[in-house]
């Protein structure tokens, strides 16, 4: 009886390329899937790594993480530094067996909107057929009473 | 008290029989890292014999280190959900326990129920049987007999086995302990001797607790706590592995919709532990944090519940990056 | 090694020398000698594996200013790391080591000091490399599976952050409450959420002295996360941690090339 799934995507973007590539997509009446959720930031330098985990700490089954393409940066040189810690951290959580498709990275400019509702859609149906990040919920698992399990189960 | 016979090769068919009957049985299981931990098992296979001490105490099945106290939850009508897991807790049996640890569950019960007891530790101590082994063997950090305990001692267990050649001394103290045996009585004889010295480790006496009640109080102003912190890296590892140490935080962890209220372990050793508001520490260095934590096993818990509440499982040594000695700590302070 | 000390101690060119000293069961433990006189309990051999440069930190250690500092090669590369972060401005630190011949060797300057490290640089531990080795052989699904059970043991005692050199911040994202990032409870998510947090803040700093696994007390092999960002940081952008006054920190810096392959 219950719902077909439908997963939680949060999308980290910047301001001025992916969130204007974003609103493209809204002017232009394109259709895309309605499962996610953004969240602007003036740069994508200004992502950290812990804004991620809070997103999966919250329930997030998906993350879509884009800003503006190599040498575009509003603020110069705020992606590059972004790039360099997105290549760290998706090799530090595949060390630590996170299922790293579960986050998307990719440039996206603001005159892109068909490119950001693609991304979005393509994301969408990735993380759906991935299923819920039940692996996350399920980690809160302590072995002293079982009743902790009725708690994770909840 | 009881006193019986349990040979050897029946004690794997006695915890396991406590497993067949739906009890959960937390005992000594040696991990990968070469480390002894109190785990729940599922037969006496898993269960580790041949060490000196587990690395964390067992303090967890009665005080866990991340316990739900309730979780909230708004509905669509409005109406809010509190619930928590007080009924549901399953009978426990905590086997294979140092007599040092079960006078740590001693102190547990003194602090935790004296006064206002606290519903959460009740709920899980009510449902926890002990059953304690003897020490055969002892190291350089074990201390119990320097704080009125000894490898074979009785206090705070329900069931102490002594091991002998082939056979174990089985003291049954408490009727919880009773109700135990008797759920296997067919494996259990009778006897009224009990000699146990000859089985039990000798660990070395520092200090005698008459001679620290005598001198603790003039300890607090001497010099010599500086020099016993400065090792001291202030993290929670002593406070974390001991089996009395009972400080704790209470966080919220959720959102307007729903969530949960735990209590967590917190130690006085961390430099935020004593911060206040205005931004405050009155325990702004490490020399008052220390002083403070030996100052409470050794004095304040001896004043205010009437028992020392260090039982010289020597845990704090083993575990500290320093390898801080606590004994060694209060003799110089003393002196 | 106990003469020097005894000398320096007497002749002022130290105040307070962290070095090590043995206890009642012959482990050698971090002791801190104020006299001349105190010099003959120092010890040092392989078993000295403490990087007593994290006392550097220490309110008690940075009053005394002048300092002496008996080191293995790990120590020396944190002490490099942290000059190159500026963080021992306010010291005067003389080095005290013992070479591969056995022979004591005193260093007395910061262009000393990086002269003798880039002189003796180590290579990755053996046993560092089977085990990440291992896990990188593992599928993974089966290396999730390992560090949920390592770290369903962790207690968040932080013994891992306190004995760690780099870890200096007054104030740690883990005492920041508002808002929470990190869980201060023991849940294993927390404490996933924790390690990963820290091995990202020790990318690109941390020299691999392996404290930190050491002496956690849950036995949880912490050093092989942080291990493992330094090879992938070392292999991607190059550079070494605790090699020079001047280490560019890869995290602050960035190249026109750096791998794309994975961004749509």
């Amino acid at each position: 009886m219950a719902e077909p799934f439908e997963p939680k995507i949060v999308a980290f973007v910047c301001n001025w390329c992916t969130y204007a590539g974003a609103d493209l997509a809204g002017t232009s009446r394109t259709k895309y899937e309605t499962n996610v959720r953004i969240i602007r930031f003036p740069c994508t330098g200004r992502i950290d790594f812990m804004l991620l985990i809070k997103a999966f700490q919250n329930g997030a089954d998906g993350i879509i993480v884009s800003g503006c393409h190599p040498n575009d940066c509003h603020y110069t040189s705020g992606n590059f530094h972004a790039r360099r810690r997105w290549i760290v951290f998706k090799s530090m959580l595949d060390f630590m067996g996170f299922p790293t498709e579960r986050i998307t990275f990719s440039w996206v400019s603001a005159a892109e909107g068909k490119k950001w509702a693609e991304l979005v859609n393509e994301t969408t149906d990735s993380v759906r057929a991935l299923g819920p990040f039940t692996e996350y919920k399920n980690l809160d698992f302590t072995t002293f009473n079982q009743m902790d399990h009725e708690a994770i189960a909840r | 008290m009881e006193l019986k016979l349990l040979s050897t090769s029946d004690i794997a068919v006695f915890v396991d029989g406590l497993l067949k009957a739906g009890k959960v049985v937390v005992a000594p299981v040696l991990k990968q890292s070469g480390k002894v931990f109190f785990k729940p098992v599922q037969s006496f296979a898993e269960v580790a014999t041949d060490y000196i001490q587990t690395a964390f105490s067992a303090k967890e099945v009665v005080f866990p280190k991340v316990e739900e106290l309730f979780t909230y939850q708004h509905n669509e009508d409005g109406s809010l959900d509190i619930k928590d897991q007080l009924d549901r807790i399953p009978e426990t049996v905590v086997w294979g326990l140092r007599p040092c640890d079960a006078a740590g569950f001693d102190y547990l019960n003194q602090f935790f129920l004296k006064e206002n007891p606290d519903v959460y530790f009740k709920a899980r101590y009510d449902k926890t049987t002990l059953v304690t082994v003897s020490c055969s063997k002892c190291d350089e950090s074990c201390f119990c007999t320097s704080v009125d305990s000894h490898p074979g001692d009785t206090k705070g267990s329900d069931i102490l086995l002594t091991a002998m050649d082939g056979k174990c001394y089985v003291e049954v103290i408490t009727d919880n302990g009773l109700a135990l045996i008797n759920s296997a009585k067919e494996l259990f004889t009778s006897t009224d001797t009990l000699s146990k010295e000859a089985f039990l480790a000798k660990p070395a006496t520092h200090f005698s607790m008459d001679e620290i009640k005598d001198k603790i109080q003039y300890a607090y102003a001497s010099a010599e706590w500086k020099h016993a912190s400065m090792g001291c890296y202030s993290c929670g590892a002593c406070a974390f592995a001991c089996p009395t140490c009972t400080c704790f935080d209470i966080q919220d962890e959720g959102t307007q919709d729903h969530g949960k209220r735990v209590r967590c372990w917190d130690a006085c050793g961390m430099s935020q532990f004593t911060k206040h508001a205005s931004g405050h520490n009155p325990r702004n260095t490490q020399t008052e944090r220390r002083r403070q934590r030996l100052m409470h096993k050794f004095k304040y818990s001896v004043e205010n519940l009437g028992v020392v509440s260090c039982v010289g499982c020597g845990r704090c040594i083993r575990v500290c990056p320093s390898h801080l000695n606590i004994f060694e700590n209060i003799l110089s302070v003393m002196n | 090694m106990q003469d020097k000390a005894a000398e320096l101690l007497k002749n002022g060119t130290v105040n307070l020398l962290i070095g090590f000293s043995e206890d009642l069961g012959k482990r050698p433990v971090p002791c801190f000698i104020e006299t001349a006189e105190e010099a003959n309990i120092l010890v040092f051999n392989q078993e000295c594996k403490n990087n007593l440069s994290v006392y550097l930190h220490k309110k008690e250690v940075k009053d005394a200013v002048k300092i002496g500092l008996v080191s293995n090669i790990a120590t020396l590369r944190s002490v490099m790391q942290l000059l190159s972060e500026n963080q021992l401005w306010s010291l005067t630190i003389t080095y005290l080591t013992v070479n591969t011949a056995g022979a004591l060797v005193v260093l007395s300057s910061a262009e000393e000091l990086e002269a003798y490290v880039q002189a003796n640089f180590p290579t990755c531990r053996a046993e560092d490399k089977e085990m990440l080795d291992k896990l990188n052989a593992m599928t993974r699904a089966e290396r999730w599976a390992y560090w949920k059970d390592q770290l369903s043991e962790c207690v968040k005692c932080y013994a891992c952050r306190a004995v760690c050199p780099m870890c200096y911040c007054t104030v740690c994202t883990t005492e920041c409450n508002q808002p929470q990032w990190i869980k201060t409870s023991a849940e294993t998510s927390g404490n996933f959420e924790y390690h990963t947090m820290r091995a990202m803040h020790l990318g690109g700093r941390c020299i691999n002295c392996g404290e930190c696994g050491r002496i956690c007390p849950a036995g949880i092999p912490v050093h092989l996360l942080t291990a493992q960002m330094n090879l992938e940081i070392e292999q991607e952008f190059g550079g070494k941690t605790g090699w020079s006054l001047k280490s560019e920190y890869a995290m602050n810096s960035f190249k026109p090339g750096d791998k794309e392959n994975f961004i749509k």
